[in-house]
């Protein structure tokens, strides 16, 4: 799978390429050949990928947009930064979407720390800004209300 | 090692409390296809491997999975939170009940307790990543069948997200099995084992 090689031009962004001659005996799944177009975070998140290409819903049914709170921002770009570092586990050459990956990150942990100062830490780190030990406070994450209104 | 991040991977709200369909979505929990055994088929499989990618791949998708391990809980603790002992019977969650109270235990749809013996760990590589890729098919079906069962649609909004992940898991691992396969002797892509390259 030689990263370099652009998607051929008959190939859309739903398929991937196949070698010319690949050996018998052995499962091969048509590789990602670049990691555009991709969904806008929000999106990514209600569709369970960042990668329209990827997104094979059954009876072509799918979740609709939810409302944005600040909870769902810190969820959809911590999201889509991870769904982009599984593409990047299998194209770890593709400098183009590593870049696009920083930029995930640098916005997910600003999100982050601007949602902790006002609502209490996602992880340990947020208590360095924290006046007192707020790591306990609820609700839990498995616990209503914890993600919206129920 | 792992940290713990105090959110859900992704927001599980449910309003209607419904114990009939916590039993069936129990078996995402402990069940043969279920997240729990997906974690630790990934998270073991990794020791044994050769080549960076394929450890990062098993490394993030395992993590990945106990995040829905934890979504899976909640949905079940929500949809069976404040039930009544007559609500208990009238929705068929009487066994389950009497030995877990509102606890929520790995099994299966069916009452059977977690089993190390849903997953492999074969210790070869085109074994062990064939396998992770017919569990995401299985995993994937686990969740089409519940969202034949549900009418719910706060449950089938968080199911769709599970679902639609096991597709993109399935994509990743057979990419990381071409990456391997690359690797591979052509003319015998079987002349030895990678992740045991002795005899």
């Amino acid at each position: 799978m030689d990263k370099n090689k652009k998607q051929p031009a008959s190939c859309g962004y739903k398929e991937g390429a196949f070698p010319s001659c690949a050996p018998l005996a052995v499962p091969y799944v048509a590789a990602q050949s670049g990691a555009t177009p991709q969904y806008e975070p929000g999106k990514a998140l209600v569709r369970g990928t960042l990668f329209p290409g990827l997104d094979l819903p059954l009876a072509n049914i799918v979740n609709g947009d939810k409302t944005e709170t600040p909870l769902l921002r810190v969820m959809a770009l911590d999201f889509a930064s991870h769904d982009l570092a599984l593409y990047l586990d299998t194209h770890p050459q593709d400098q183009e979407a590593f870049e696009v990956y920083k930029e995930l990150l640098a916005l997910s942990e600003q999100a982050q720390r601007e949602y902790a100062r006002e609502y209490g830490p996602i992880d340990r780190r947020d208590l360095l800004e924290a006046k007192r030990y707020t790591w306990l406070e609820g609700p839990w994450p498995w616990e209503p209300g914890a993600n919206g209104e129920v | 090692m792992f940290v713990y991040q105090k959110t859900l991977q992704y927001p599980v709200r449910i309003k209607k409390p419904n114990a009939t369909l916590a039993k069936i979505i129990i078996s995402q929990y402990g069940g043969p296809d279920g997240e729990l055994g997906a974690s630790l088929r990934y998270l073991s499989q990794r020791f044994a491997m050769p080549w960076e990618e394929l450890k990062g791949v098993l490394t993030d998708i395992g993590t990945e999975e106990l995040g829905h391990l934890e979504m899976i809980g909640a949905l079940v603790h929500q949809l069976t939170r404040n039930l009544t002992p007559e609500e208990v019977k009238a929705q068929g969650f009487d066994a389950y009940f009497t030995d877990h109270t509102l606890g929520i235990y790995p099994q299966s749809a069916g009452g059977t307790p977690w089993n190390a013996a849903g997953i492999g760990v074969k210790g070869d590589v085109i074994a062990d990543l064939t396998e992770d890729m017919s569990a995401e098919q299985k995993a994937r079906v686990t969740y089409d069948n519940i969202l034949r069962l549900s009418d719910d649609p706060d449950v089938n909004d968080v199911i769709r997200f599970l679902r639609e992940r096991e597709v993109v898991h399935f994509q990743r691992f057979g990419e990381a099995l071409r990456l391997a396969t690359d690797r591979l002797d052509h003319s015998n892509v079987y002349y030895m084992n990678p992740a045991y390259p002795i005899g």
